[in-house]
This record gives C-alpha cells, sequence and structure tokens, in this order.
C-alpha cells in the first residue's frame, strides 16, 4: 500500500514541506538566488509538485517551464525525504529520474538540508510515520 | 577558429566562454604541450616549471571546474558550455584539457553525495583551489584489469570470477584499502586525490565495488613513475600503491548497493567529455592541414588547388563537423538526464577518438615528409589521437559495452 494514501494526502504532506523549506532564512534564499524551477512528477499517487524561482510551492498542473524534472513515486519522495533512500541507490534502482543540467542538480543537494530535518516531524505530524 | 558554429541560439556569453578558451588554448596550451612533448624523460614533463606554470593558469581560469556547480565554487557550466569548453581545450591540448578535466574527480563525485565532511574537506577546498595544489585522479585502471572494469549493465559484471585488484574493508568508522591502481592513472603521480573505484564484496564480482576518495597524504599511499607513452605526454599518468590505507568512513561515496549505477554515469559523463576533447584534437588537425595546403606549393600550385587534396581535405571536413555534432548532443543529453543513455557517450568517444586519428593521419598524409618530423604539430596529434583510441576503454570493447544496451 502506498505511504500517501491519496493525492491531496501527498499534496497536504509534502506541500507544508517544501513551504518550510522556501521559508527557511538560508536555504530560502539559496533556492531563489538559484533561479531554477522544479517539477516533481509523482506516481502512486499520481500528482505534480512545483518549487518555483520566485520560492513558491504549487501543488497541481502549472504553466512553467521546469529547469529540472524529478521523475518518482510518492513512496520514494517519503523515504528520500528520511534519508532512508540515498540519490545513488534511487538513481541505481531507478527510484528517480532526473532530467535537467547535471550541475544544477547537484546545486540543489545542499539545500534540501532544512527539508530532511524537518520532515520525520512532519510526516509524524500528518499520521504517515509512526514513533 | 575556423569553424561555423551551426548552432545559432548561442547566448553572447557562450561565444565569449568559446573565445575566451580559445584563447586560452592557443597561447597557453598548444605552446607548453609541444614543448613539454619534447622532453624525453615523463619525470622531467612534472619536474618542469613549464608544466606547473600552465596547470596553475588553467586554475586562476577556473579549467579545472567544469563539472562542478558554482554552489562549490565551480564554473557551473550548463552542459553544452561543458562541450564548447573541452573542446576548445581539445583543440590546443589533449593532454591538458584531460588533465585538468579529471583534477575534479573527487570533488565532482563528492558533490553528488555532499555530506558535511566531504562539503568540508574535498568540495569546498577544490573549487577554491587556484594554484593546482589539489590535484584529483580517477583511479579505476588495474595492471590485470582495463576496459573489462567499463562493462556495467553486462552479465560478466556480475561474474564473480572478475574482480578487481584494490580491496576495501570496513574497520570500525574506517575503511581499510589495500592493493594497486596501474600505471594509465591519469595525473596518477602528481595528485593529491584519488576517487577510488576498488571491490567491496569480491562474491558479487565487478557489480560488488564501491568508490571512495583516497587523499594522498595518508600512510600507505605510494605512487610510481610517470608512464612514458606515444602521445599525450605532457597528461601525467603513474601507478598508484595503496598499502593498508585507512580512510575515513564518510569518503566511501558510493558502495556495493548502487556502484553499477555510479560506474554508469562516470562512464556516460568520462565518455561523453572524451568525444568532445577529440573533436578538437580532430579539428586542430584539419585546420592545420587547411592552413599547410593553401601555402605550400607542389607542382607549380598550392597543394589546395590539387583535385585530391581537396577531396580529402572535404572529407576531414565532414568528419570533424559529425564528431561535433555526435558529441555534443551525447553530452548535452547525458548531462541532462539521469540516469544517462551511456551508449550515446560510448558512441561519442568512439567515434570522435577514430575520427581524430583518422583525421590526424590525414593531415600527416597532406604534409607530407615534414608531416612526420617535429616541425608541424600534426604528428603530435597523430600519436595523441591513436592513444585516446584505448584510453577511457578501447574503443573496440567499448563498442561491445554500449552495443549490450542496443
Amino acid at each position: 500500500m502506498a505511504v500517501f494514501e491519496s493525492t491531496e494526502k501527498m499534496y497536504e504532506v509534502l506541500g507544508s514541506l517544501f513551504k518550510k523549506l522556501m521559508a527557511d532564512p538560508e536555504m530560502g534564499v539559496k533556492y531563489r538566488e538559484s533561479k531554477i524551477i522544479i517539477c516533481f512528477n509523482i506516481t502512486e499517487p499520481a500528482g505534480q509538485i512545483w518549487l518555483t524561482d520566485q520560492g513558491e510551492v504549487i501543488c497541481g498542473k502549472a504553466d512553467l517551464k521546469a529547469t529540472i524534472e524529478m521523475d518518482l513515486s510518492g513512496d520514494s519522495c517519503h523515504l528520500f525525504w528520511l534519508k532512508e533512500l540515498s540519490l545513488p541507490i534511487a538513481l541505481a534502482k531507478r527510484k528517480i529520474k532526473a532530467r535537467g543540467p547535471m550541475p544544477k542538480v547537484l546545486k540543489l543537494l545542499p539545500m534540501l538540508k532544512p527539508a530532511y530535518e524537518a520532515y520525520p516531524e512532519i510526516a509524524k505530524a500528518h499520521g504517515i510515520l509512526k514513533g | 577558429m575556423s569553424y561555423t558554429e551551426l548552432n545559432m541560439d548561442l547566448t553572447r556569453e557562450q561565444k565569449t566562454m568559446k573565445e575566451e578558451t580559445h584563447r586560452f588554448s592557443k597561447e597557453v596550451l598548444r605552446p607548453a604541450s609541444l614543448e613539454l612533448d619534447k622532453l624525453h624523460d615523463p619525470e622531467d614533463v612534472i619536474k618542469s616549471p613549464l608544466f606547473w606554470d600552465t596547470m596553475k593558469k588553467g586554475y586562476e581560469l577556473g579549467y579545472h571546474t567544469v563539472f562542478i556547480p558554482d554552489t562549490w565554487g565551480g564554473l557551473g557550466l550548463d552542459p553544452l558550455e561543458v562541450h564548447i569548453v573541452l573542446e576548445e581545450l581539445g583543440w590546443g591540448s589533449a593532454d591538458f584539457a584531460i588533465g585538468l578535466g579529471v583534477a575534479c574527480f573527487p570533488a565532482f563525485f563528492a558533490s553528488m553525495v555532499p555530506n558535511e565532511r566531504l562539503i568540508e574537506d574535498i568540495i569546498k577546498p577544490f573549487g577554491r583551489n587556484t594554484d593546482a595544489s589539489i590535484i584529483g585522479c580517477w583511479g579505476i585502471t588495474e595492471p590485470e584489469h582495463g576496459t573489462d572494469t567499463l562493462v556495467p549493465g553486462t552479465p560478466e559484471f556480475s561474474d564473480p570470477k572478475i574482480r578487481g585488484q584494490v580491496s576495501a574493508r570496513l574497520d570500525g568508522d574506517e575503511w581499510v584499502i589495500e592493493g594497486q591502481k596501474s600505471a594509465w592513472v591519469s595525473n596518477g603521480t602528481i595528485s593529491t586525490h584519488s576517487l577510488v573505484y576498488l571491490n567491496i564484496d569480491p562474491s558479487m564480482g565487478m557489480k560488488g565495488g564501491g568508490i571512495c576518495i583516497v587523499p594522498h597524504n595518508l600512510p600507505g599511499v605510494r605512487k610510481g613513475r610517470p608512464l612514458d607513452k606515444m602521445g599525450q605526454r605532457a597528461l601525467n599518468q603513474g601507478e598508484i600503491f595503496f598499502d593498508k590505507v585507512r580512510v575515513p568512513k564518510d569518503y566511501m561515496l558510493v558502495d556495493q548497493e548502487s556502484y553499477e549505477a555510479m560506474l554508469d554515469v562516470t562512464l556516460a559523463t568520462a565518455n561523453a567529455g572524451m568525444g568532445a576533447i577529440f573533436t578538437g584534437v580532430a579539428r586542430a588537425a584539419y585546420e592545420e592541414a587547411l592552413n599547410y595546403s593553401k601555402t605550400r606549393i607542389q607542382g607549380g600550385k598550392p597543394l589546395f588547388e590539387h583535385q585530391l587534396i581537396k577531396h580529402k581535405l572535404f572529407n576531414m571536413f565532414m568528419k570533424v563537423e559529425a564528431a561535433r555534432a555526435l558529441s555534443r548532443s551525447a553530452i548535452v543529453y547525458n548531462l541532462n538526464n539521469t540516469p544517462p543513455l551511456t551508449r550515446y557517450s560510448i558512441a561519442s568517444k568512439v567515434f570522435c577518438t577514430n575520427t581524430a586519428f583518422e583525421v590526424a593521419s590525414d593531415a600527416v598524409q597532406i604534409f607530407g615528409g615534414i608531416g612526420v618530423s617535429k616541425e608541424y604539430p600534426v604528428e603530435k596529434f597523430f600519436r595523441d589521437a591513436r592513444a585516446a583510441m584505448i584510453e577511457d576503454g578501447a574503443n573496440d570493447s567499448l563498442m561491445i559495452t554500449g552495443a549490450h544496451s542496443l
């Protein structure tokens, strides 16, 4: 059974996560300065989440041109933010596919730290992680 | 710069980048590599102030960071720009283009899995380095293994009878590294850090590998003599020995769970880079031959006016343009897509190095007797290109690996 029971639930959980990331005083600013637009194309449940170059989080379709697109499942998202799925392993097992200039993808990685730190609590608060 | 840019979408910044890199390549890399090529002993190359001045100039301009994001002090180039820069560097000197390109391997791969320690110890210092005092190398080739290490996705890769000669064993918070990398490690004897491809679980064959950064100031690291070889003589290559070297646990970037995928990414990146560099070598040989053919008089007229020479030159021109088209497409696709389509990088490497060899050979032929002398650079291009048909994977074997995914 998928971690996220519905697209709405996924938007609720991951939406909160990304909003927290964008509000981070250091990483939020760095993200906006990078001028990168990311689109997560998620399956099981199906959905799209956008992080715009203005620091907005859009859950659902948007008429934007993504700098980087990531294709992955809802479960992979969940494990990735719990740090239970590393990027090399995700790539090895074809659980994440990335499209976009590699230097920009690499540039993103250090900006994700606040999201890793925040996700367990957010997941617990939404009842998808016990403990 | 004598080729017409067929990409009409290049920005002003990209055009400037191309011109600046070409100028550096023409004024610094080409003269230095020709001068260093004359030295009989490769040990003298790395003792030469000219070698180090050239490396330092490359570092000052950031050419050692073409694959590093600007977050870490790299040039932060997009994939098309990576191709443009590598072709221009290759035009001037395949030797220095490869040396500068591979220097970033430890920091580049660390930036894919950036933990705090790697950021502070490896990535940031490399990005900030401007005096060539931090030099990386790609430690994969071994005395008993060459291209057979580069076969991800094939049945041989999982054959337990075929395994690497450098091993890693976890002991507490450290990895213990033991074994030898062979004399074809680029930057081998001048490097300060290796990105070592090694064996963790022999029962899995080559698939049981890992990728680890080994700083060379750790006890137990020893280097051999620089390799004396036919081409690319300004590219230092040499053995590295690891005698129970204890490396912090965090420096193991990838273990056996994802080794095959990361090797695939490595091969896709390195082969795509070689395609771009040797497009530059092919172009250099073609331009030399074209220019010479317009000034050298034979049979009462310039060589260029002879129909056979014209025909040969146009053949060379077509090959160079085809090499650029393929190598650009491969690098742009594979540096924009993860996982990559490695067969396109292999096709680029094989096609462009073969092209460089054929075009350089034709250039020597057009020059005639003087072409085999040291008076003109075409004989060096020929030797450099020949070496590249084996370097980074022998072309014949790479083609079999590429064919496996067709």
